[in-house]
């Protein structure tokens, strides 16, 4: 009987998530803005995912919306990575949603100091990515409860990933010659 | 000093005759286990905190296996770096080309013919199969239970056989090329498939019938390593794992990628949430792959190569004399049987800038590659994302307040692999 009983108390609850309409492809930038958070559209990648670009200012606010949002539901982090142009550096985040099974792309320009916030309290998925990030690129995550090398030995000497790196720890063999 | 009943207010029933409440009169120990563990699957090393028998506290160590496969990309051309992609995740090493390959081919637009789509379906779940029973083998090795190991090695072995005379390696594939794969079938392969379709459930049914119902795998597994869907979510847990939370997100089924919107299969969920659960997924998964290769084989354009190599030497014999002789016919052929999209010389390849994101469901959860272009040979920047990076994350909460004694259970049961984590 309880089981009988419970059932149909289901039911209603799924389909009311389901109801939700997905937010239509390439709108995540106009969500945000409605919203009153600037973003700025950077168009789509080769597969058709949309890309936008936050400012630090804005991106724990964007975080909790996106995540929270009915017609959004990012709740997965996929992947973080920095990318070195040189100039400056930059975070790059995948999103995924499992309501909805779209996907977003978030860029942020890290600063001069190569500081960018960290998404760790809107996604605690990010703990490792941005410890593989700040290991390898250099960017470090203002906000991050435990920020050490991850992949790298802990006495390394510089950011592998970054174009500039160049192996020139004296401790190694081939530099003491 | 925490007692043990704060660390795991469940445990008192498993305990008889042991009093709990007044805890244990010891000191923290720390345990170093790995990075040489038999039972690790690689280098891994977690630095555990006992309280007693009861894991407090747990870091897992990782970095061993880095072999820079980032930088790498970054350093060679893509042609050159092709063939070391196969080691980010040896064990079922089709996947890494797929995402790799898909990238390019959206950022250069490259067609695929949809032979080379089903060519790529049917090795891609012919693998997840090897994946899967390596899997299997080793989860019950570190139970206790060593004969399925050896079973499940020699089907695996039967795989191999059929990658052997596909792309001539056993585990290193190199195979799929941007808009293509390296070469067609050869005569008779999709029989070979079809043979192993056709036994591989039965052995299924007896390695299940040994294992499934064993008393003491449901002991060590049923109720430990309790992941809900929740907490997959707040680690970016995906794969098995997440299915066995009930929660049916399946990159094939959800964002179908490939042929797969073509092909009929289940995605096979479980609520348990836990250990069981997760082994009752996997085992599942392997059953569904053989239907989609079973669909595959039946409706691959072209059929089996030996007959089509046939065709296709006809048709270019009489293409060459058709300009000479316009009398002459030249027989069918379609698009769709080509083996490749575009010719392109991987030598001197470029492709445009840009970039993509490809993810797919790979074994073990969500596989994904992340390339930026400029416009030269190499690729600007390549980010791997190892679906077992995220899975291990999450093992020190999983495991906290757990006996050390199923830490290799529920280790085991997240499938974790550790050329992925480290790259």
């Amino acid at each position: 009987m309880n089981e009988e009983n419970k059932s149909p108390e289901q039911a209603p609850e799924t389909e009311v998530i389901e109801a939700t309409p997905a937010i239509p492809a390439g709108m995540f930038g106009a969500l945000l803005e409605s919203k009153g958070i600037s973003a700025e559209h950077l168009g789509n990648d080769a597969k058709g995912t949309e890309i936008i670009r936050l400012t630090a200012e804005a991106i724990l606010k964007a975080g909790e919306l996106l995540k929270g949002d009915a017609s959004s539901k990012l709740d997965m982090l996929l992947l973080v990575t920095g990318i070195d142009w040189k100039t400056h550096r930059e975070s790059v985040y995948h999103l995924y949603s499992t309501v909805h099974y779209h996907s977003l792309i978030i860029k942020i320009v890290a600063d001069a100091n190569d500081t960018s916030p960290s998404l760790y309290p809107v996604w605690p998925a990010a703990d490792w990515h941005e410890r593989e990030a700040y290991d390898l690129m250099g960017i470090h995550y203002e906000g991050h409860p435990d920020l050490r090398r991850i992949l790298m030995p802990t006495y390394w000497l510089g950011h592998p990933l970054r174009k500039d790196y160049k192996e020139e720890d004296p401790r190694l063999v081939w530099n003491r010659r | 000093m925490m007692s043990v009943k704060e660390l795991n207010p469940e445990l008192q029933s498993n305990l008889p005759g042991v009093s709990i409440e007044a805890g244990f009169d010891t000191n923290d120990l720390v345990v170093n286990i790995g990075p040489q563990h038999p039972s690790t699957h690689g280098v891994l090393r977690l630095v555990t905190t006992l309280n007693g028998e009861v894991v407090k506290e747990m870091e897992p160590v990782i970095g061993y296996l880095h072999r820079s496969k980032e930088k790498m990309g970054e350093s060679r051309s893509l042609f050159q770096y092709q063939p070391t992609i196969d080691r980010v995740e040896y064990l079922s090493s089709f996947y890494d080309h797929l995402v790799f390959v898909n990238c390019i081919e959206q950022i250069a637009d490259i067609p695929v013919p949809k032979r080379v789509e089903y060519i790529r379906v049917i090795c891609l779940e012919l693998n997840r199969i090897t994946s899967h029973l390596l899997w299997f083998g080793t989860f019950l090795l570190d139970l206790g239970a060593s004969t399925p190991f050896f079973w499940c090695f020699r089907d695996r072995e039967e795989v191999f056989t059929i990658f052997e005379n596909l792309t001539g390696a056993r585990m290193m594939y190199n195979y799929f090329r941007f808009g293509g794969v390296n070469n067609d079938l050869p005569a008779g392969w999709l029989e070979e498939v079809r043979a192993f379709c056709n036994h591989f459930p039965d052995r299924l049914d007896e390695y299940e019938a040994v294992a499934t119902k064993n008393p003491i795998l449901m002991d060590r597994t049923k109720g430990h390593g309790i992941m809900t869907k929740e907490f997959c979510l707040k680690y970016g847990v995906t794969g098995p794992a997440l299915r066995a939370t009930g929660e049916a997100l399946d990159l094939r089924k959800t964002n179908p990628y490939s042929v797969y919107n073509e092909l009929d299969f289940d995605v096979p969920t479980h609520t348990g949430c836990d250990t069981y659960a997760r082994y009752l997924v996997r085992v599942q998964e392997m059953r569904e792959s053989i239907k989609i290769i079973k669909q595959c084989i039946d409706k691959i354009p072209g059929g089996d190569g030996g007959a089509l190599a046939i065709l296709k030497k006809e048709v270019e014999a009489k293409t060459k004399e058709a300009k000479k002789n316009p009398e002459i016919v030249v027989p069918h052929w379609d698009k769709d049987w080509d083996t490749m999209g575009k010719k392109i010389n991987l030598l001197t390849y470029k492709p445009p800038a840009g970039e993509a994101s490809n993810f797919v469901e790979s074994p073990r959860g969500v596989l994904g590659c992340y390339i930026i272009t400029d416009g030269t040979p190499k690729a600007y920047r390549i980010k791997w994302r190892g679906a077992s990076f995220s899975n291990l994350s999450a093992l020190p909460e999983l495991m906290k307040g757990h006996m050390y004694s199923d830490l290799m259970a529920i280790f085991g049961s997240l499938d974790v692999i550790m050329p992925e984590v480290d790259r």
